[in-house]
């Protein structure tokens, strides 16, 4: 009973700790130029002059943002609250650091699903985009918001007091990412050892299960899609509660 | 009287630095507890090991009866922390920060609210609850921040440098609300450069120099420590170019000292280098407008136990404030 007391308090300071992100940091700058300009102009510089049809650029723009905006949010938020040391008010609250880091996932989470569903929703309104597989497509939006907020999580553990310390880094991995995850090239047209290094890749599962959930072909199934997110996910947020920990002990 | 917090070897390392070097002290639950010392001297360090922002590297550390480390959640249920800076959410509203704060310790929503709205009238900041912290003055971010750190009901306030570049009205508003939160039996634990101010607000203090403590006793007991060490301090119309030098030649006096347009002399004999002063004036033509003399004061005490002066405390204090801005 005491442990599901205590599950709930969490849940619910996670979440008072995600609103507060959402209404603080959204509309910074920093937000919206890495979580939505960032991967807009990516996905503008790989489909202008190219005929691309528009059911093979919609799954890679939501993929795109999908893992942009829902990474950028951490970095954003964690160091700028460093800064103005208003993240000591989470450690000296009483709550544990992991449910500290997950509101700060939620608050990733909602902003990388949010602005991912604008595509989608363009798709489907202007470009007759159909929702073959819902679950898919679902499970592709959930799982990759999930886990790429905690990846943004997890890097910004790097100390360092303003975002653009740990954009460098996180971008270090990010661009590289988008050209082994069959974003500009799908992965059954890639050889070989293109499609296994792929298939480390998180983004790859992403766009996968984004282009299969809209009618697109999937290489390696939804489910195994699914099991390489929530793999990502998990260790994703374990080291990153590990490395913000160290960081403590330092502090 | 019970104990609010006891700590036991507490000691933290930076590196290959000795930050906090195996301190022992108690807080009796009640009481305003100051914590004094120079720049670096490990209280900021300290304060943030008790409360469980910076972990120790060695010892322990029990608030309110609860272990930092190991009881965290119920300890940091108990205390409320305003740190050196006022670290408040500028985005936000004042009442937008008590809000967020009293969801962080999951206070239920109508009470969140009433014990906000009982704050910001506490605190003189109701009629601004709604508008944006950006434009507010320092000293109404700092009364927002005590606010904030009373929100769960905490039973210890740990204040750091409260009222440090504070105008005076602020720094008088403040000081009398931590003593009326201290009448209604809130413990204080206050960090502070101003020996003034632990003078006249501390029961009990404690100095810390080079990561030790250095004494602990009320300022009364640290005062009378060096009793016999007593000031002279004499101001003179017309003084001369040359009197600190003149002064200095008078027998029993040990310093010499220009305090404005006062001279303050050190002295174990204050009979003797008053009528001293008094023949110096005569010879040299001089009348003295005012004399005084003193005993002994908490800064005294502070400067003899960690050898720093005055004019170093103020350049270490000018040299950290540009450093942390």
């Amino acid at each position: 009973m005491i442990g599901i007391k205590r599950i709930l308090k969490d849940i619910r300071v996670a979440w008072a700790i995600g609103e507060k992100d959402i209404r603080i940091y959204y509309a910074k700058p920093a937000s919206l130029m890495f979580g939505i300009l960032f991967p807009f102009s990516m996905f503008l510089s790989f489909v202008i002059g190219r005929n691309i049809p528009i059911d093979q650029a919609i799954p890679v723009l939501v993929a795109q943002s999908l893992f942009f905006a829902s990474s950028s949010i951490g970095p954003v938020t964690i160091p700028l609250e460093r800064r103005i040391r208003t993240f000591d008010r989470f450690l000296s609250a009483p709550v544990s650091l992991s449910t500290v880091l997950l509101g700060k996932t939620i608050a990733g989470f909602i902003y990388g699903a949010g602005v991912s569903i604008i595509p989608i929703i363009v798709g489907v309104v202007f470009f007759q985009s159909i929702v073959t597989d819902f679950v898919a497509l679902t499970a592709g939006l959930v799982l990759s918001a999930l886990g790429f907020a905690a990846m943004g999580i997890m890097f910004a553990s790097i100390p360092g007091q303003g975002p653009g310390q740990v954009m460098m880094p996180l971008n270090f991995v990010r661009i590289p990412l988008l050209f082994i995850s069959g974003v500009f090239i799908p992965v059954k047209d890639l050889p070989v050892w293109g499609q296994l290094l792929s298939m480390f890749s998180p983004l790859t599962h992403s766009i996968e299960l984004v282009r299969g959930g809209l009618g697109g072909q999937n290489f390696f199934g939804p489910l195994f899609n699914m099991a390489i997110l929530t793999f990502y996910l998990v260790v994703f947020l374990l080291v990153g509660i590990r490395f913000h920990m160290v960081n403590q002990k330092k502090e | 009287m019970e104990t609010a917090i006891r700590t036991v070897n507490l000691t933290k390392f930076y590196g290959k630095l000795l930050a906090v070097d195996h301190i022992n002290f108690e807080v009796k639950k009640g009481e305003i507890f100051g914590f004094l010392g120079p720049n670096g001297a490990g209280k900021t360090t300290t304060t943030r090991m008790l409360t469980g922002i910076s972990k120790p590297t060695e010892g322990t550390a029990e608030v309110m009866g609860y272990d930092i480390q190991r009881q965290s959640v119920e300890a940091k249920e108990l205390m409320g922390i305003v740190p050196d800076i006022s670290n408040v959410y500028t985005d936000l509203s004042a009442w937008g920060n008590l809000i967020f704060t009293g969801r962080l310790y999951d206070i239920a929503k109508v009470e969140r609210e009433r014990r906000a709205r009982e704050l910001l009238q506490l605190f003189g900041l109701f009629d601004r609850r709604h508008e944006s912290v950006q434009g507010f003055s320092r000293g109404m971010k700092r009364r927002l921040c005590i606010a904030m750190a009373l929100m769960n009901k905490s039973s210890i306030l740990f204040l750091d440098e409260p009222t440090s570049g504070l105008d005076v009205q602020s720094v008088l508003t403040i000081r009398n609300l931590v003593r009326k939160l201290n009448e209604d039996g809130l413990t204080i634990f206050l960090t502070t450069h101003n020996m003034e101010e632990a003078n006249q607000m501390c029961d009990r203090v404690a100095i810390i120099n080079r990561g030790k403590i250095a004494a602990i006793d009320t300022p009364e007991r640290l005062k009378k420590t060096i009793k016999k060490l007593q000031f002279i301090e004499v101001s003179f119309f017309g003084a001369t170019k040359n009197l600190t030098k003149d002064l200095k030649t008078i027998q029993g006096v040990t310093e010499v000292a220009k305090h404005g347009d006062k001279y303050r002399l050190n002295t174990e004999n204050s009979p003797k280098v008053l009528s001293a002063i008094w023949e110096y004036a005569s010879a040299n033509e001089l009348k003295i407008h005012t004399v005084n003399t003193l005993g002994p004061s908490l800064e005294d005490v502070f400067v003899k136990l960690t050898g720093i002066t005055p004019e170093m405390k103020r350049k270490g204090s000018e040299l950290g404030i540009r450093a942390g801005s």
